[in-house]
């Protein structure tokens, strides 16, 4: 095994395998992977940070198997920052925090190719700061079908005085966050909230949406995913890569990119590269900042 | 299966310094159930309830309150908890070595092992071995989920436990009167009877039977009958009517404007 130490941040790296192929049909190396993630490290790091992360570790390459983390794994380097949080059992979890640039690159080093995390931070983990829909497509409808109704959604929510942001969810869907940032915040109220939408989404657009899980129910709708908004669950984060064969970014749009992109009837062109994320984040800077600070109520509850 | 930890840090004492990992030494072996609505199967959902008011209270008009005395309550904040809360260990600092046949076991709490972590297994089996020859335990303080515990690190086939005691306060005064008379004679013959029924403790042998009683009749119940379906209502269910009444206007008012 290579190894090669770097240092960042005055903490010492050890970083393995750099010339692996972790995405092996385009022939991106882990040291690419490391590559993108120093280089995003200062637009993802504030949507990771002090929350608990889960990794989902590909050692062998998005074509081989992979394995979720909740727990931070024991070796970890000291200067990794941790909390504990409570499982439904009632027993500690000791988590990893991505807080800097070196936890990220040595979460990276892991093969961690993606990073999910919870809509509350560890420090209050029954306050959601944004309240998450999850747009996933059923096959014969596609991204194209979903940006449309993001659009739907965001102009809903806006008759409702709620401002939302919207990413690609570097799969086949797309990821609309409403920041709320507010301590009364439940994840009873988002997920209340976030069901109403959904089913009235469904009331009015049968052909086009479900709000139900099940699977035979989505053939050719998109489903609207509420349920993430709970503790227990995790979204992939905003600047993510994602496991799929060629890599691909969990991206922010702009809502007028997405319209321009919904009018122009191009799936391929909702696929951000790493390449691409690196430089429209360096140059247009962090579309999703203010998902961290903009305070917002949900109404009628 | 790796064993998970749930604290990682050293154990020290003078000059020794032993990275190890705090994993579970029981799991709890109890079945629970769910609690169902015998008409419809759902799962029950808990609410707290205002006697006074005869209504359901929302979580964010919960608070916490000591009682000092009869309906007389010192209201506390959760900041104010948390300002009291211990910080997380990062080390179990070894205070005092006892004897640990002098512990009783009315003082034990919960057990777990300690597992030496990368480059402390040395120290760590001298440690145990000694502690094992010398049947001694080690003292500690120690932070585990927001509460601090005075801790015994004693020896246990070869490997270091770690068992959470009680504080002297927590522990009942003994609920018979100890002291008087015991019954004249018949001190021998409890004591041949006694010698009779001695045998090594083999743990193994003591099976919970109520546990794998209720494992048998859930199998033979699963493979008889089958489960039951929980409705799908939580999906289906309209919203509080309000927010249903405002997103029906919002949508009409979008239909209209497009």
């Amino acid at each position: 095994m290579n190894r090669n130490i770097v240092e960042t941040a005055g903490n010492r790296l050890a970083l393995s395998n750099l010339e692996k192929a972790l995405y092996p049909a385009v022939g991106f190396t882990k040291a690419q992977v490391l590559e993108y993630y120093r280089r995003i490290a200062p637009f993802i790091l504030p949507h990771l940070r002090d929350r608990a992360l889960t990794l989902k570790r590909y050692p062998d390459g998005v074509e081989k198997g992979f394995f979720f983390e909740k727990r931070c794994p024991s070796h970890h380097p000291s200067w990794v920052q941790t909390a504990d949080v409570l499982r439904d059992d009632g027993e500690q979890m000791n988590v990893c925090l991505v807080n800097d640039q070196a936890t990220l690159l040595w979460v990276a080093n892991l093969a961690s190719l993606e990073l999910h995390v919870p809509m509350a931070r560890t420090g209050s983990p029954d306050t959601p700061d944004a309240m998450v829909f999850d747009l996933d497509p059923g096959v014969p409808a596609d991204i194209l079908d979903c940006a449309r109704l993001a659009l739907t959604i965001r102009d809903l929510l806006s008759r409702l005085g709620l401002v939302a942001f919207v990413k690609t969810s570097g799969q086949k869907g797309l990821h609309l966050y409403v920041p709320l940032n507010r301590p009364e915040t439940t994840f009873e109220d988002t997920k209340e909230f976030s069901r109403a939408v959904a089913v009235i989404l469904q009331k009015n657009y049968p052909d086009l949406v479900t709000a139900k899980m099940a699977k035979d129910q989505r053939p050719g709708r998109i489903f609207i995913n509420w349920s993430q908004n709970d503790a227990k669950l995790t979204t992939v984060c905003a600047y993510s890569l994602r496991a799929r064969e060629e890599p691909v970014v969990s991206f922010p749009l702009g809502w007028g990119e997405l319209e321009a992109l919904a009018n122009r009837g191009d799936a391929r062109k909702f696929r951000i590269n790493p390449g691409e994320a690196v430089e429209r984040a360096e140059k247009d800077g962090d579309l999703f900042r203010e998902l961290l600070v903009k305070e917002q109520k949900l109404p009628h509850l | 299966m790796a064993l998970q930890g749930i604290w990682s840090g050293t154990i020290s004492f003078s000059l020794v310094a032993i990275p190890v990992q705090l994993v579970r030494a029981v799991a709890p072996g109890r079945i629970s159930f769910h609690l169902l609505h015998s008409t419809d199967y759902a799962p029950l959902a808990r609410r707290m309830y205002c006697p006074q008011q005869e209504e359901l209270v929302p979580p964010e008009e919960i608070i916490r309150g000591y009682e000092l005395a009869p309906d007389h309550y010192l209201p506390i904040t959760n900041e104010e908890l948390e300002s009291v809360s211990p910080e997380r260990s990062r080390t179990i600092e070894i205070i005092d070595f006892i004897d640990m046949a002098e512990v009783d076991p009315v003082y034990y709490d919960r057990p777990y092992y300690l597992v030496p972590l990368k480059g402390g297994e040395k120290s760590y089996r001298l440690l145990a071995e000694v502690m094992r020859q010398t049947n001694r335990a080690g003292l500690a303080r120690f932070v585990l989920a927001e509460r601090e515990y005075l801790v015994a690190v004693k020896s246990t086939q070869g490997a270091l436990t770690l068992i959470t005691l009680h504080y002297s306060e927590e522990v009942l005064p003994v609920a018979v009167p100890v002291a008087g008379e015991s019954a004249a004679g018949g001190k021998d013959r409890i004591k041949g009877s006694i010698e009779k029924m001695m045998t090594e403790f083999d743990p193994g042998k003591y099976a919970d039977s109520r546990r794998a009683k209720i494992l048998a009749l859930l199998k033979t119940k699963a493979e008889e009958t089958g489960p039951v379906t929980a409705p799908q209502t939580a999906e289906e269910a309209e919203g509080p009517p309000d927010l249903m009444a405002a997103l029906e206007e919002a949508i009409r008012d979008l239909k209209e404007n497009r």
